[in-house]
């Protein structure tokens, strides 16, 4: 569980984390998606104690992570695949961390053996690829058998194979009822991984929830249908709220209404119905259509109408997961 | 939508005390042993204190030689007379105190540069247990390799002092006074180095503070004969070292006008000082 409250984080005039508050549940996996520089690894740093918030609090399984006796049991963290010195073997590296909460040396192999680590276990992590390096990350975040565990880009260098390893150890350990709040910049990565959204952009959270809601509520239900009187059909729907779109082979897509809407509404005046189907959305759609405001945000500064518009959006999607 | 709480289907899994069935238990003593494995694991260490052992040694060794110089030299010969035996055995620490600087610079700028200082206050988030195990770490690596380094140099240089009647008893006091201020001078230095670097967060800038204030501002400042600078030099690290390490007034550095308790003192506010500020900013900084 992890609970973080109107968590801010200012560098000089630079707000990097903005008035932040969420709240991880227990055994899910949460995805952390944003662009790159939107305050997510800042937020996973003041987590575990590294930077100190300049305001807001934020807690693990109740307390703040420094006031725990034993951090490393509490929470598991891949921050920074680097966070290693290169002089050190990997294994060295591991035992001086296990040490720290006398850790036995058999844990520390059975978390090289668990990440695939055990050839190179006694090589010095400067020659390590980017992969390997990420591997030995989560070793030592799983060093602790942590019931909280927070993967700062997991998947980042990984060759297809490790992706796969990381999606599968991820549900695994979120099986075994341990939190798992993972970050990544890629919405297809969340889709494989993540039952549970937070969207940031800017520093500031703009959606949350299961990861199909948060789809859903930016895109909003899109429903394709196909009739030969369609145009008759198109009239009868349209309305405040609704969109209709032209698909490609002359179906059309509607947004705003339910599959049952238009099915009952055709019914009720006897048009027929050749295609009446649900579209999803891409998790891509979603995810460019949630971070454009913050993008253009970004490229107008001084325009006064998207600022209020972004904080706006920003507060009502904060308050509603507040509560 | 209470979002992420509500939507928890997994919630069937309860918060199972069960899960951590690891047996973890963080404590000073196994911090301490963290840093020893990491002083121990990494090669740059072997290098810096074989160099310290061979450095000390060797200089001691040649220190020992050249008595044979200065006793031919008229001008030099009678202070021959007033030379301790200890200060030829312990004549090695001058170069030492910079290679052991650089081994307190490495212990913590090795972590900052690589990025390993973020995997160790991870594990250690109240940050303090982590100075103060480096510093104790520190001082027993010193403490060994110093008198490791003199019993060295005391092997090797016997038959030359003894020729000079200068083997250093070991029932005089001088003598322990002169070895045991040299390790006292080592593991301040060390302290020194292990507090600026940690203030610095640099291998660069460390090693250079440490070179500037330990060997090169007594060096070059020593040519100026103003009153005042004349004092401050005999604030700095290694002269006012000299007022413990030095028994008569022979001292190639010219003497020091402290006593040797206000040479003690000096000597460990140089430890004191930088570790204190190291402490106050290791806990308010971001890692």
């Amino acid at each position: 569980m992890i609970e973080a409250h109107e968590l801010t984080k200012r560098y000089g005039d630079k707000t990097a984390v903005d008035h932040v508050s969420f709240t991880i549940a227990p055994g899910t996996v949460t995805g952390f998606l944003g662009p790159n520089g939107a305050g997510k690894s800042t937020t996973m740093r003041m987590i575990v104690g590294l930077d100190r918030p300049t305001a807001g609090t934020v807690t693990v399984n109740g307390k703040p992570y420094a006031k725990h006796r034993n951090p490393l049991s509490e929470v598991g963290a891949l921050l920074d695949a680097k966070a290693v010195h290169t002089g050190r073997s990997a294994r060295s590296h591991l035992r001086t961390m296990a040490a720290t909460h006398n850790i036995s040396t058999k844990r520390v192999d059975e978390v090289i053996e668990m990440t695939g680590l055990t050839g190179v276990a006694h090589k010095r992590v400067g020659g390590f690829s980017l992969g390997m390096g990420q591997r030995l990350g989560i070793a030592s975040a799983m060093l602790g058998d942590p019931r909280t565990l927070i993967l700062d880009e997991p998947v980042n260098g990984l060759d297809p194979e490790g992706v796969q390893w990381v999606r599968q150890l991820v549900r695994l350990l979120a099986g075994e009822g341990r939190t798992v709040f993972l970050s990544s910049h890629l919405m297809s990565e969340m889709s494989q991984t993540a039952d549970q959204l937070l969207v940031i952009g800017r520093g500031r959270i703009i959606a949350a929830g299961p990861v199909q809601e948060v789809i859903d509520s930016v895109i909003g239900a899109t429903v394709r249908v196909r009739s030969p009187r369609l145009p008759e059909l198109a009239r009868l729907l349209e309305r405040d709220g609704v969109t209709l779109t032209p698909a490609d082979d002359g179906a059309i897509d509607l947004h705003g209404l339910t599959p049952a809407q238009v099915g009952d509404t055709a019914a009720a005046h006897g048009i027929p119905i050749h295609e009446l189907s649900p579209q999803k959305a891409s998790l891509e759609d979603a995810y460019m259509n949630l971070t454009q405001d913050a993008v253009e945000y970004h490229s107008h500064a001084t325009a006064a109408a998207p600022v209020a518009t972004d904080t706006s959006a920003g507060t009502a999607t904060q308050k509603g997961q507040n509560r | 939508m209470s979002a992420v709480a509500a939507a928890a289907p997994a919630a069937v899994v309860p918060e199972r005390a069960a899960l951590p069935t690891l047996n973890a238990h963080r404590t000073f003593a196994g911090v301490m042993r963290g840093e020893w494995i990491k002083l121990l694991s990494l090669r740059s260490t072997w290098w810096v204190l074989g160099a310290t052992v061979a450095i000390m040694t060797l200089v001691s060794f040649a220190a020992a030689m050249s008595l044979d110089v200065m006793a031919e030299d008229p001008l030099t010969a009678p202070a021959l007379a007033q030379m301790h035996g200890a200060e030829i055995v312990s004549g090695g620490s001058q170069i030492g105190v910079v290679t052991i600087a650089v081994l307190g610079a490495l212990l913590v700028t090795g972590e900052y540069s690589t990025g390993m200082i973020r995997s160790t206050l991870a594990a250690v988030p109240t940050r303090l247990p982590v100075l103060a195990a480096k510093a104790i770490v520190l001082a027993v690596v010193t403490t060994v390799v110093t008198l490791l380094s003199m019993a060295l140099s005391y092997l090797v240089t016997t038959p030359q002092l003894t020729t000079y009647d200068l083997v250093p008893a070991l029932d005089d006091s001088q003598t322990w006074q002169i070895l045991g201020g040299t390790v006292y001078f080592l593991v301040a230095a060390a302290f020194f180095a292990l507090g600026v670097g940690t203030v610095l967060r640099s291998t660069a800038g460390t090693v250079t503070v440490a070179l500037t204030v330990l060997l090169l501002l007594p060096g070059t400042l020593g040519f100026i004969t103003l009153d005042w600078v004349e004092t401050i030099v005999s604030y700095l690290p290694l002269p006012a070292a000299s007022a413990f390490l030095s028994t008569g007034d022979m001292s190639e550095l010219g003497g020091s006008p402290l006593t040797a308790t206000a040479g003690l003192l000096v000597v460990a506010a140089y430890a004191v000082v930088p570790l204190v500020a190291a402490a106050v900013l290791m806990r308010r900084r971001d890692a």
